[in-house]
């Protein structure tokens, strides 16, 4: 095809729009971050951008710019304690999430282990519950009052199985709660790395559990440092769980983050905890990618092999039960924050006083307004994730738009809490005066979202074939009529599943609400987390159950989308 | 005066010249197969005729009218291809009915576009009119596929989705119809038979068709006429058996059919017709075509070589050629054997008769051949 000039269709005009975007809602946000860590002032690009008093005061700024920031966070600071601490709980939460899903994958891989499919239904439940809701269920277990410890008191133990409030506690949390992160990969893993050569193992005459740690696990290696890489970035950025969990003598960096720009309006600190997290996150994801793509022997060397069931019969009950534990421990939260939800009081002993239907009754009145501000918010990120979502993934496979790809999987690097302080580092000053208003909160949202969404279009896009397309336009329709007729409908469950998904994750969605959100938007995950603070605990339960079963009915709901099986 | 003209077609590809001067006439009614390995721009020349290509220049008419300037919608071309490309989402019956719902379409009224795209949208919101439901039937049992009309594509066999993709290419009543390499993606079985089934179709219709392929049998069982491409070029246009016996060009000969090719030195002979033929090692044939003196490339195909043990070959004659079996091998039918005749080898195929021994390796034979199977290229 000859070279054209750019065209000035309504296409060409849609593309621009949305790199504009990117443009001013991520990258500028991004970058003005990054100054700020070294002006140590707030920054306002936009707004140099259009008024020379506002380019000269950031220009004299920027003249300032320095290392103090940086020295002072080498320097042994709170700061350095922090990131040591967060890098440390990540570590050990990746370490350990893969050491408790090992033997899981393991079995789910390779051997006839009994109620695999409710298993694998069960692994579902940590992935609906935001987490800060997941450690508030922990505290219903093992606090003070928790019914764990009555029972631990009760056989006689002193005081507390161990205490909640500490990095015990939020590693606990979190290896409950995201070893799924880790599961399907690993499992993946072991399916697909060959059975065929343990046998020729086993033939040669090495015992099973040789085979195991020489053939069976080098194998699957890939995939398991890969999961391993995943949990850690998911670790590391996760807000939920340390917010609720980290006692005052534990600093962690996304709550120092958090409480240097809500608590003291600090840019500067903020700023430079922001780049460090983003450097960590984006250098872990890198690296996971670097282990997926260089080592691929593992993973895609000949087809999966039959299972062959391990024959040991000890062997196989030992898994049973070592499953069913892991996966009952989520539940019991639920089912803890359940039974919190309808309780009178709860407290004095293992089960509730008694049982009321109260605290549904007060969170329907009372904070309906959170109930609707949710629904607005996420109908809101749905609806912008769906149109952007569906063009770029139009552009970037049918035009060949690779820096719109680059720029919408960004976000997949940026944890919550540092998009959230650069969007509002940006929107905090005319001419884009933005923060505390309802369409801020929405584009965060979307833009946090939106390589889930994206990845959900793209599938579909990529699976109609430009021949079908073609087809129609043979068959006597426009080019619009064939994309009404024939792209449209087969797009729809790809869009509908992620834009399903897009909802559940924003209604779920912590650290954005919580940093973000005003009073008057406040969405129900924030109700909660203020209720939780209040001491309100059987009406911050009441309303976890039905972020809960909102998440639950809509994630069903998208999984039968998907699962059409004839096309 | 040619039904589909194509005159002097040239097709660029940033700069990368795909289709070279492409020339081709097709009559009415007739089976017109272009034949050429992938990548001889077979595909790109029924590209342009359907409309997805446009043409660096050159002009393409049908039924005598230009039409290189028609949107790819309005050129009545149904084309079938390679993948079928069927519309998952739509039951076969919606498949074979899209085109006349989009003529309603454009054609009807503002009711008529709103029920063609609710009916798209959504199966139970369609009304499917009389004289709509009668064409597809129809249509339907012409590929023999009326018990399939509620299925969707993905339950259907290659063979069914195949003739899917025809019916829906056919109920349009095109002009022409293309069909892209539409039997690859069958096993060999399946195959056969539909080509068996698209040609009494396509004579049953009086269609004119025009087929592209890769598989030089496929063209020859089927097609009228012939059109072998290489390299964006059209090298030679003739019916099968023409093509067989009278290839105009190595590449031809070579693509069409097994063959030995020679390269020799041409002298017109003295007497009568024809021509003699000196190829290395001084061997002297006896050829039919007339051609100026000069270096050529000769064919023989090896059928036309006839074998005989020493003992049989007793006395002189023109076009002998002594020589011993280098290897043998057996197609059932016939026994296909590598002759060694010293600067030069060549194949035979010889009739099996069972029960008969076949010649072992350095077995002394001699193969014959007439003059008119002598094929100066």
């Amino acid at each position: 095809m000859k070279k054209r000039l750019p065209r000035f269709d309504g296409l060409t005009i849609l593309q621009w729009t949305i790199f504009l975007f990117f443009l001013v809602f991520l990258v500028i946000p991004l970058l003005s971050i990054f100054l700020v860590s070294f002006t140590g002032e707030p920054i306002n690009l936009p707004g140099s951008l259009i008024d020379s008093r506002i380019f000269s005061t950031t220009v004299e700024k920027l003249s300032h710019a320095s290392l103090e920031g940086y020295q002072s966070l080498f320097g042994g600071s709170r700061y350095l304690t922090a990131l040591w601490n967060s890098l440390k709980l990540s570590m050990g939460v990746a370490i350990l999430v893969t050491l408790v899903c090992l033997p899981m994958a393991y079995a789910f891989a390779r051997t006839d282990m009994p109620l695999k499919k409710t298993f694998a239904a069960l692994a579902t439940v940590p992935l609906v519950m935001p987490t800060f809701i997941s450690s508030y269920a922990f505290t219903l277990m093992f606090g003070q009052t928790g019914w764990v410890n009555h029972i631990w008191r009760a056989f006689g133990g002193e005081g507390v199985l161990f205490e909640i409030q500490s990095m015990l506690g939020i590693v606990l949390v979190q290896i409950f709660f995201f070893f799924p992160y880790a599961l399907w990969p690993m499992v993946a893993a072991f399916k697909t790395s060959n059975s065929n050569l343990e046998e020729a193992s086993q033939n040669l005459g090495a015992k099973g559990w040789f085979t195991f740690a020489r053939v069976t696990l080098p194998l699957a290696g890939p995939g398991i440092v890969s999961s391993m890489l995943l949990v850690f970035t998911i670790s590391f950025s996760d807000f939920g769980t340390p917010i609720m969990m980290a006692p005052k003598n534990l600093n962690l960096i996304v709550v120092e983050a958090y409480r240097e720009i809500a608590g003291f309006f600090n840019w500067s600190g903020s700023a430079i905890l922001t780049v460090v997290m983003v450097l960590v996150a984006a250098f872990f994801f890198w690296m996971q990618r670097l282990v997926v793509r260089g080592k691929e022997y593992g993973t895609i060397s000949g087809k999966p092999s039959r299972v062959k069931p391990v024959a040991n019969r000890g062997v196989r009950t030992g898994l049973t039960l070592y499953t069913l534990f892991v996966m009952m421990v989520p539940i019991l939260a639920v089912g803890s924050i359940f039974l919190s939800s309808i309780a009178t009081t709860w407290g004095y002993q293992a089960l509730p006083n008694g049982y009321t239907l109260d605290h549904y009754v007060t969170i329907f009145s009372r904070s309906s307004q959170n109930i609707l501000n949710s629904l607005i918010l996420a109908s809101g990120a749905l609806i912008l994730s769906v149109v952007i979502a569906t063009f770029v993934s139009y552009f970037v496979i049918r035009r060949g738009s690779s820096g719109l790809d680059f720029f919408s999987s960004i976000p997949l690097v940026i944890p919550g809490i540092a998009l959230g302080i650069a969007l509002i580092q940006t929107f905090n000053t005319p001419p884009l005066q933005l923060t505390g208003t309802a369409a801020i909160l929405i584009i965060a949202y979307t833009i946090r979202r939106m390589p889930y969404m994206i990845r959900s279009t793209m599938g579909t896009m990529m699976a109609i074939r430009k021949e079908i397309e073609e087809a129609a336009v043979n068959l006597g329709a426009s080019n619009l009529v064939a994309a009404l007729t024939v792209v449209a409908p087969l797009m729809v469950p790809g869009i509908s599943a992620g834009a399903i998904l897009v909802f559940v994750t924003v209604v779920k969605e912590t650290s954005i609400s919580i940093l973000m959100a005003p009073t008057d938007w406040a969405p129900m995950s924030l109700a909660v987390f203020q209720n939780l603070l209040r001491g309100e605990f059987y009406t911050a339960s009441a309303m976890s159950i039905l972020i809960i079963a909102i998440v639950v009915a809509l994630q069903s709901i998208a999984r039968k989308i998907t699962r059409d099986p004839l096309y | 005066m040619a039904f589909v003209a194509i005159r002097h077609l040239y097709k660029e590809f940033d700069g990368i010249p795909a289709l070279e001067n492409v020339h081709l006439e097709i009559e009415e009614g007739e089976f017109f197969a272009l034949l050429g390995p992938s990548g001889c721009g077979k595909t790109t020349t029924m590209r342009c005729i359907a409309g997805f290509e446009s043409p660096t220049s050159g002009t393409i008419e049908i039924g005598g009218e230009d039409v290189s300037r028609i949107p790819a919608n309005r050129r009545s071309c149904g084309m079938v291809s390679q993948s079928y490309a069927l519309f998952p989402h739509m039951t076969v019956f919606e498949n074979v009915a899209y085109s006349l719902n989009i003529r309603r379409f454009y054609r009807g009224g503002l009711s008529d576009r709103v029920s063609v795209l609710a009916g798209m949208l959504n199966r139970k919101l369609g009304r499917v009119n009389r004289e709509t439901e009668e064409k597809v039937q129809n249509y339907l049992k012409l590929v023999e596929l009326s018990h399939l009309g509620d299925r969707l594509p993905g339950q259907l066999s290659g063979g069914q989705q195949q003739r899917v993709a025809l019916a829906r290419a056919l109920i349009m009543e095109p002009a022409v119809l293309l069909m892209d390499e539409p039997l690859s993606n069958l096993d060999k079985k399946l195959r056969n038979s539909m080509r068996v089934m698209i040609r009494d179709i396509q004579k049953k219709v009086g269609i004119t068709t025009l087929f592209v392929t890769h598989d030089q049998e496929e063209a020859m069982s089927m097609a009228d006429r012939v059109a072998v491409m290489s390299e964006g070029k059209v090298i030679q246009v003739d019916t099968p058996s023409g093509l067989y016996s009278h290839p105009a060009h190595s590449f031809v000969a070579d693509f069409v059919g097994s063959s030995n090719i020679l390269r020799g030195e041409v002298f017109p002979a003295d007497e009568g017709e024809g021509s003699w033929i000196i190829i290395p090692g001084e061997v002297r044939l006896r050829s039919d075509s007339r051609r100026e003196k000069g270096e050529a490339m000769v064919l023989i195909r090896p059928e036309s070589l006839t074998l005989l043990s020493s003992a049989e070959a007793a006395g002189q004659g023109e076009n002998r050629l002594s020589g011993s079996i280098r290897w043998a091998a057996y197609f059932g039918a016939k026994v296909r054997y590598g002759v060694d005749l010293g600067p030069f080898a060549l194949q035979v195929d010889t009739v099996y008769r069972s029960g008969e021994p076949l010649l072992q390796e350095g077995d002394a034979v001699m193969l014959t051949v007439e003059p008119n199977q002598v094929v100066v290229l």
